[in-house]
């Protein structure tokens, strides 16, 4: 394989869909954190920690101007973060995945990943907007949400070795295991301690916004490495001709 | 008459030194994005990195977006 051309693709696929990400976000999650926000502010003013004055709306128009800015950088970064986990799975599992086009491989592994290292996890700690959670839980709840992506990714490694070790009618099997293991990690992990007080509506809105942006990362992901890899092949055969 | 056998052998591996590069890419931007509280900036910053929280600002809306616990 070529080293660079595969560092190249791989970087440029998580990049570009992490921008995605972040522009989808803009579109569809940032209204639901902006009437969060607005939430927020308005608890400020009952308390008294900030007076609701013009030059506090001048500061904060600005302010969240800037974070918005930071949604787009955000994406990328994460974009090429896990867009790297992708491509080190996609190098290790290709051969494995459905024989045919490149973009079939990826949206293969990423409908995987998207489901054992987002969705999972997800459903047991779903994303939730500014007012919802205590600053004093957050290493906790940083701490189940890392580890229930660990189990359930690593699970899913584990079991896809045993996938490839079963014979074709037992494979299903493996699927049987890996079902039953994530059930008792989801039994067993603690749920999120925070008491939600906000809106259900509003919140139960972002988080299909977040799934559905986070959705359209996996899918730009898959499609356009799977794209490039298939019309630059980094794949290198050495042939040696023995006579 | 002469025959000439033929045997073609391709080889396909992953390179190490990339999966070690992705991995680390990986790992950094994961940090950056969902768990740095200052702790990059505190390098250069100090104990005031951590009251600015500057990337935790700047990526605060991914976070959110992206199902990492925030605050």
């Amino acid at each position: 394989m070529k080293t660079l051309l595969f560092l190249a693709l791989v970087l440029f696929s998580g990049f570009s869909a992490g921008i995605v990400h972040g522009l989808t976000n803009l579109a569809i999650v940032e209204p639901f954190l902006d009437n969060a926000i607005a939430i927020e502010n308005q608890n400020l003013f009952a308390s008294g920690e900030a007076e609701d004055t013009p030059s506090f709306w001048i500061e904060y128009d600005s302010y969240r101007t800037w974070q918005k800015g930071g949604q787009v950088l955000a994406g990328a970064i994460l974009g090429t973060s896990v867009g790297a986990l992708f491509g080190i799975v996609y190098a290790y599992s290709r051969n494995s995945l459905p024989d045919g086009h490149s973009v079939k491989k990826t949206l293969t592994l990423a409908s995987i990943m998207w489901a054992t290292l987002f969705l999972i996890p997800f459903i047991k700690y779903p994303a939730n907007p500014p007012t919802v959670g205590d600053p004093e839980t957050v290493v906790l709840r940083s701490i189940m949400y890392l580890g229930f992506i660990a189990l359930s990714g690593f699970g899913a490694l584990g079991f896809y070795k045993v996938y490839k070790k079963l014979l074709h009618q037992k494979k299903i099997l493996a699927f049987v295991g890996y079902a039953a293991y994530i059930t008792i990690i989801f039994v067993l992990m603690p749920p999120n301690p925070d008491e939600i007080s906000a809106s259900m509506e509003m919140v139960n809105g972002f988080r299909t916004m977040s799934l559905v942006a986070v959705t359209v990362f996996w899918v730009a992901n898959a499609i356009i490495l799977g794209l490039l890899w298939q019309k630059y092949n980094p794949d290198k055969k050495l042939e040696t001709k023995v006579s | 008459m002469s025959y000439s056998n033929q045997i073609s052998i391709s080889k396909s591996g992953v390179p190490i030194l990339a999966v070690a590069i992705l991995a680390v890419i990986f790992a950094f931007g994961l940090f950056v994005v969902g768990y740095d509280q200052g702790h990059i900036f505190s390098v250069i910053m100090g104990e005031k990195a951590f009251d600015e929280m500057l990337i935790h600002e700047l990526t605060h809306d991914m976070r959110h977006a992206a199902g990492f616990p925030c605050h």
